[in-house]
């Protein structure tokens, strides 16, 4: 019943000129990386490139190590996600559903270290893994962010909706612990375990200060240290730049497009149910 | 229970894979750190004791009140903006706009992308000469400033940049708060009479304030964090106008190899932070009521 008056057009044409002033850095970035660099850098401005080219990505991808520190970054948030789930899942599973000694306490320890900002212990864990002779490798990257506190509150909220006939009636058949986790919960948790997985994976592939200063080798970069690097070394080559930009993005925007939804929910539920 | 006097051990059997890691990676070094900062250390001789002196000596550095100055300036400029550009993306989001679907998309969509990405994309924007500001000024006969040379300005872009990239992490926050305030409290305040704003105001306000609070929180933690923006955009510059705490932490610590009072100075980020979010928390929790 709303009356469609001259108001009513006047908000909406607001409406999207904000929503294309909002994506438009991102039409830009892909723009640029079209242009011919000295096209970029001359007294005129050259808004859409007259001849489009491919030639500033056939550079970056032959030129630069890109393409290996997207198969870095890929690897290393992918084996990241992977033992995340391994070792958040039993650990929700026993606060959620098992009655043992010092479980509180536990709880609320695991839970306090989600004030800690990992910045605090870059200076430690630079020390610990140089001991371990693990700087420069892509482990190091991995293993500090495996124990993820916001994942295991996440599942163990989840798993507490499961109901305990489902297991009681396991176990009266005979079903052990282990049979019973990975046969009722996990199954019935999978999509809570969607989304840790997910918010795990994002923010191993977003992380910059750490693997910045673990690794030092450029070619074991992340893509987040690479294109700040290439910032660096590449300097006014901003069509190159962009290119670098715009591969780099690629995969994350593929994830976004099929995660979505996973994605948003995961961060309303860190924060509905804190 | 059923297997009821196995508890004990099944509990901390499903525990333990997670322990070790947290421990090793998370409690150890939280400890450890603590231990460094009392310390004097640049990693290849051997530790001297200082007791308190790396704590002391934050008092009569002037590069550490700065960098903690801009820390704040940032975190004063990024949090109340932030906060009210997430409220009126949710409340669009949740309106009746036709929009509202490819708005929670646009908005959220920068988020997704790395912050070197970002940063590197609004560095190339804010380009003296050749970016896209400039040109755009050009037009209106507007000389071209130096967004992140001057300092007048520098602090501002980086700031801008951020609230392109995070704003719709707290949109999406702020929504699901929104969506959990039941129908027909609008529906009814709307048909006494009340205009839109009133119902922002009068509704979705207190009854969002949990969510609020939580964004707030959030916000002033991320904010306190910042370094990578920065670190890419200006590199501390210029002439250090820009420089936040944690890239001294990371200079003194990697640079200047002085493990002990990086870490010293990390610890009162970290005490800092603590702070603010038992302050911001105690404010939403008198304003409960």
């Amino acid at each position: 019943m709303i009356r469609k008056n001259y108001k009513y057009y006047i908000i909406r044409f607001i409406e999207l000129i904000i929503l294309i002033i909002w994506v438009f850095p991102l039409i830009w970035m892909i723009i640029t990386s079209l242009h011919l660099e000295d096209k970029l850098v001359s007294k005129e401005f050259h808004f859409i490139p007259k001849n489009p080219t491919f030639y500033n990505y056939t550079k970056a991808i032959t030129s630069t190590y890109i393409m290996r520190w997207l198969f870095n970054s890929l690897f290393t948030s992918t084996l990241t996600m992977i033992l995340t789930v391994i070792v958040d899942a039993p650990i929700a599973y026993s606060f959620a559903k098992i009655k043992f000694k010092g479980k509180n306490i536990l709880f609320w320890i695991v839970m306090a270290a989600m004030m800690v900002p990992f910045q605090v212990l870059i200076i430690p864990l630079y020390l610990q893994f140089n001991n371990y002779h693990l700087i420069n490798n892509l482990m190091s990257i991995v293993l500090p962010r495996i124990s993820l506190p916001i994942g295991v509150f996440i599942l163990k909220q989840f798993f507490e909706g499961i109901p305990n006939s489902l297991e009681e009636s396991a176990f009266i058949d005979g079903s052990s612990r282990f049979r019973v986790f990975s046969y009722i919960i996990i199954p019935l948790g999978s999509s809570a375990i969607a989304t840790v997985t997910i918010l795990s994976f994002i923010n191993s592939w977003n992380t910059f200060l750490w693997p910045l200063i673990a690794i030092n080798d450029t070619a074991k970069y992340t893509i987040t240290v690479g294109i700040a690097n290439f910032q660096g070394t590449h300097g006014t080559q901003y069509a190159l730049i962009m290119s670098g930009a715009v591969l780099a993005s690629i995969p994350q925007f593929i994830f976004f497009l099929i995660f979505r939804n996973q994605i948003v929910e995961g961060i309303a539920m860190s924060g509905i149910k804190g | 229970m059923i297997p009821g006097n196995k508890d004990n051990r099944d509990g901390y059997l499903f525990a333990l894979p997670f322990l070790i890691v947290f421990v090793l990676f998370m409690i150890y070094p939280l400890i450890h750190g603590f231990f460094i900062s009392f310390f004097k250390w640049d990693i290849l001789s051997t530790k001297v004791f200082l007791g308190l002196d790396n704590y002391i000596k934050l008092f009569s550095d002037s590069k550490f009140y700065i960098s903690l100055w801009h820390t704040f300036k940032f975190v004063l400029i990024t949090t109340p903006v932030l906060l009210f550009l997430g409220f009126v993306m949710a409340l669009f989001v949740n309106s009746k706009s036709p929009f509202k679907k490819a708005g929670e998309n646009i908005f959220f969509l920068p988020y997704i992308f790395s912050m070197t990405v970002v940063s590197t994309l609004w560095a190339w924007l804010f380009q003296k000469q050749y970016g896209l500001f400039n040109h755009l000024l050009a037009i209106i006969n507007i000389e071209p400033v130096g967004w992140l040379t001057d300092p007048l300005w520098a602090m501002w872009s980086v700031s801008f940049a951020t609230f392109w990239w995070t704003a719709g992490f707290n949109m999406i926050l702020l929504s699901a708060g929104i969506k959990q305030i039941s129908r027909e409290v609008f529906e009814s305040a709307e048909i006494d009479g009340a205009s839109y704003l009133q119902r922002v105001k009068r509704i979705t306000i207190p009854l969002l304030k949990p969510t609020i609070v939580l964004c707030l929180i959030l916000q002033t933690i991320a904010s306190f964090n910042v370094f990578g923006q920065v670190y890419v955009m200006t590199g501390g510059g210029p002439y250090g106008k820009t420089r936040v705490l944690i890239q001294y932490i990371y200079e003194t610590g990697f640079n200047y190899f002085k493990m002990g009072y990086s870490a010293a100075m990390s610890y009162i980020l970290f005490l800092i932070i603590l702070i603010f979010s038992v302050l911001i928390n105690k404010l939403g929790e008198s304003n409960y009521d």
